[in-house]
């Protein structure tokens, strides 16, 4: 699999109205009892727009509203103010699903089947013909590497292998818009990269993707466009890079540099009046680290060298 | 078993003179209204009047205009694949293992020494049979659906492009194909069991000094005896429901497998009308114990029951007519109990111009009473000539129509009888296929608790909703309640009337009387628009016990296709009945809430 990219904001459209996949309009949610007392504000007039060829990112802490965004949009909850529009149609019409695909929080799928079944029958709900189905099964099963465990019931799979066979069930019908909630949730860190690859894959090949998630680096590493709700509200909205950038602070990458030169930069940055905030060695990410270790471990088995 | 008259009502009978189809059609009316309304009623709630209007116009539309078209084959079939492998793989047919467990041991709680032993083993297997049917599709139905929204599973399904319809169609054909693997399978192990456990032959002993007449061995607890014509062929007498075929081969006499146990005879029924003891038509005479069932006739005067037949063939019969009664007698004395009670059986044209001469009988309680007579050489009369001469279908019934009377002979007796109690019986049809007719009925039945149990499940979680599909079943049975006081034969009057006499402390025997007739005419109008609303939508909760037809092939009488197409009938009305319902629920249905 290639390795992660920075987001590119080529495939972008811009906001032209045509190219709107997703809209809200005012989109509420409040969650009732039995007896019709109201017990959670759980979305507050929410309007956002997902455009088409775009990776958007969902963020909030839990019970931010972020599923229940999610769930409006696909026609599982109904709204209590306003609307949500799937492809100009409203989020409740059925036929909107025929270019959708879901990826849900966990992979809700039928336990006595095995992945080719699973498959099959999700395929048949496309009304796709049988050797269409056949052919998707096995591009799908070879993507997500279940080639080995395609006849197991997915009673036995474990939970990684169980999010790659939600994610092949929801490319199923090759999807122009989809729908990810948490989609590295039980993935290890060789599965999360793989995900994300995969994600910005989806994205090169024009697809729009809605990326819900609370692993913030995840976010940060996919999405060109992220909304942050919290409590129901919408706190933030726009681009990952213009929102993530720090406008007065200047960073600087340098190699080969002596002390003396260190010196002087800080001399320089002293007499033009500017604060110098911090000049040390950068460190890598866990994540980076993990992976290094894992493809120098396939390449030359064995015990690694201690770093220490 | 005594058919009650609705039984062997014709299919387009009971469709077009017993108003199956208007009544049907008020169905319709009625629970379209009551949808609508509430329907409009919760959307007022919801998003106020206008808006609310709109939605529900919207939902109705999308069902026929959108929904219905747009159902896919391949999807509801993939759904019912679907629940059929979730059957299977969750174990459903450990049914088909109880069942066998249940033949297995039925020695034990089966009495082997029954008077008729057929009837009790087609009886036990179809009556178990139905119940363990009825259950398993409570169970799958119920627990399915429900199952899938707990789990969540439902997201993947419902953010495809599936329809409610879609839903609803394939869980109902994907259990009902499990529903009707197990069936074939049980009724496979049913045919089997009975077929097996009635059949045995005797051995011919202590045979007379001219080899004509003997007694048979014992087996199963009975022996037979037997007489043999001049050819040297010939019957055992009947035991146990069932005779033997008797021949002389060479030296040597054989007795044959058993006959008439398992077999379905083919009853011709007519309408009945009486007439009283001045000989003018009446409704027959009630004797004030008993049932509705049988009115009675009293003896030794002109009161008469008689039957008007249609459209008999005489291709239907041989040489004879072979008809069954199944009379009752009322004493008003004890007189000679030993005797039964004597009547007379008349055979007449439609004009009343040709007559049979009398044929006598004594009343046999509680038996069918097998009688026949020659179709060829009556004796009778002619316009009031005796003759000796008649062709009974070219004289007394020249297109098949003709008339049976029956009088009591003994004075101050009654004699009792309902439509169903005197049939001719035309040709016997293979037991096999009434064996599979009954099945068919139990298949039908299982397919409505299919359907009621899905459209539960669709708004209900699993155990209330089989609460809910067994509240219907029991319901049903009381169906007869609201017809009763619609007709009047409860007392008191409808819901309103009642209401009313319960603070003035009126009884249900009396007339209401409020001292303004005006008000009293208003209040029984009311009433009797509420009750036919009541009786109508009563019409909606299925009968399981009119739809029971164990006893047609338990006692041998051929399950009328009339009947079994009226039965598929009420199952398609069901199936159309609780899948518009469940549509309704499903699209209004916020899966994730």
């Amino acid at each position: 699999m290639a390795t992660t990219t920075a987001p590119t904001t080529s495939s972008v459209s811009s906001t032209d109205p045509t190219n709107v996949i997703v809209e809200t309009r005012n989109l509420g949610k409040i969650y009732r009892d039995f007896w019709g007392r109201k017990k959670v504000n759980a979305l507050k007039a929410l309007d956002i727009e997902v455009r088409k060829g775009e990776i958007f990112g969902l963020l909030g802490p839990n019970g931010s509203g972020k599923s229940t965004t999610i769930k409006l949009m696909l026609g599982l909850l109904f709204p209590t103010s306003g609307r949500a529009f799937v492809f100009g149609k409203d989020a409740t019409d059925v036929a909107k699903n025929e270019r959708i695909g879901y990826l849900p929080e966990e992979s809700y799928l039928y336990k006595f089947l095995n992945a080719e079944e699973t498959l099959d029958f999700y395929g048949r709900l496309f009304d796709m013909p049988a050797s269409v189905r056949r052919e998707r099964t096995e591009q799908l099963i070879q993507m997500v590497g279940l080639q080995r465990a395609r006849r197991r019931q997915l009673k036995e799979y474990s939970k990684g292998m169980t999010r790659r066979i939600g994610l092949a069930q929801a490319l199923i019908n090759e999807p122009e818009f989809l729908v990810l909630d948490e989609p590295t949730t039980g993935l290890d860190p060789i599965g999360t990269r793989e995900m994300k690859d995969l994600i910005l894959r989806l994205r090169d090949q024009g697809k729009t993707i809605l990326l819900c998630s609370h692993q913030l680096a995840d976010v940060q590493d996919v999405c060109d466009r992220v909304a942050i709700l919290h409590q129901g509200e919408l706190k933030e909205l726009g681009r990952v890079d213009s929102l993530l950038k720090v406008q007065d602070v200047t960073q600087i990458h340098a190699r080969g540099l002596d002390e003396k030169t260190k010196q002087e930069i800080k001399d320089l940055i002293a007499r033009s009046n500017g604060e110098m905030l911090r000049m040390d060695n950068p460190t890598t990410t866990m994540e980076e680290l993990f992976l290094d270790i894992v493809r120098e471990s396939d390449q030359r088995p064995g015990r690694r060298g201690s770093g220490a | 078993m005594r058919l009650s008259p609705d039984q062997f009502w014709t299919y387009f009978e009971w469709l077009f003179n017993q108003y199956a189809l208007i009544q049907g059609f008020l169905l319709v009316v009625v629970l379209a209204i009551l949808g609508f309304v509430i329907g409009f009623v919760v959307a007022l709630l919801k998003h106020g009047p206008t808006e609310g209007f709109l939605q529900v116009s919207k939902l109705i539309r999308e069902l026929f205009v959108v929904d219905i078209p747009a159902t896919s084959t391949r999807r509801v079939i993939a759904i019912a694949r679907l629940a059929i492998k979730e059957a299977i793989r969750k174990k459903v047919l450990v049914v088909v293992a109880v069942f066998v467990v249940a033949i297995m041991f039925a020695g034990w709680y089966l009495d082997p020494q029954a008077q008729y032993p057929a009837r009790l083993y087609i009886s036990f297997v179809l009556t178990t049979t139905n119940y363990m049917v009825i259950l398993l599709g409570l169970f799958l139905s119920c627990f399915s659906l429900p199952g899938d929204i707990k789990s969540k599973i439902i997201y993947t399904i419902v953010t495809k492009p599936v329809r409610p319809t879609e839903i609803f169609l394939g869980r109902v054909l994907g259990f009902t194909a499990v529903g009707t693997l197990i069936l074939l399978l049980l009724g496979t192990m049913s045919y089997l069991f009975v077929v097996r456990g009635v059949d045995h032959t005797h051995e011919a002993m202590e045979i007379s000094a001219d080899g004509r007449s003997g007694v048979t061995t014992l087996q199963q607890f009975h022996t037979h005896t037997f007489t043999l014509d001049d050819l040297g062929e010939g019957k055992t007498n009947e035991t146990k429901g069932h005779s033997h075929v008797v021949t002389k081969v060479g030296d040597k006499i054989v007795v044959g497998p058993t006959t008439g146990d398992l077999e379905a005879r083919v009853p011709i029924y007519g309408s009945l009308r009486f007439t009283g003891r001045d000989g003018e038509e009446n409704t027959g005479l009630n004797v004030g114990y008993m049932s509705e069932y049988q009115k009675y006739i009293e003896g030794d005067s002109l009161s008469s029951a008689i039957w008007t037949f249609k459209g008999l063939n005489a291709s239907s019969f041989g040489s004879e007519l072979n008809y069954d009664m199944t009379i009752s007698a009322f004493r008003t004395y004890k007189g000679d109990i030993v005797t039964p009670v004597g009547g007379e059986v008349i055979f007449r044209s439609i004009d009343g111009s040709v007559e049979s001469e009398r044929y006598p009988f004594k009343v046999k309680e509680f038996q069918i009473d097998q009688r026949s007579i020659s179709l060829m050489g009556m004796k009778g009369f002619r316009k009031g000539e005796p003759v000796s001469n008649l062709d009974f279908f070219k004289d007394i019934a020249p297109d098949g129509n003709f008339e049976v009377m029956i009088r009591c002979k003994d004075k101050s007796q009654y004699l009792g009888m309902a439509a169903a109690d005197l049939y001719f019986r035309a040709n016997t049809l293979p037991f096999w296929w009434n064996f599979i007719k009954g099945y068919i009925s139990i298949w039908l039945q299982m397919v409505i608790v299919i359907c009621f149990g899905v459209m539960f499940s669709t708004f209900l979680s699993g155990p209330v909703a089989i609460i809910a599909t067994v509240s219907i079943i029991v319901l049903g049975f009381f169906g007869f309640f609201v017809d009763d006081i619609v007709k009047g034969t409860n007392q008191g009057g409808g819901p309103i009337e009642s209401l009313i006499r319960i603070p003035i402390q009126s009884g249900s025997g009396t007339e209401l009387d409020l001292g303004n007739k005006t008000l009293e005419t208003s209040i029984r109008i009311v009433d009797k628009s509420l009750l036919i609303c009541v009786q109508t939508l009563s019409r909606a909760i299925p009968n399981f016990i009119q739809l029971g037809t164990a006893d047609f092939v338990a006692y041998g009488v051929n399950l009328f296709g009339g009947l079994l197409s009226r039965h598929l009938t009420i199952c398609v009305g069901y199936f159309l009945m609780t899948g518009i319902i469940s549509y309704f629920f499903l699209k209004t249905r916020e899966m994730a809430a």
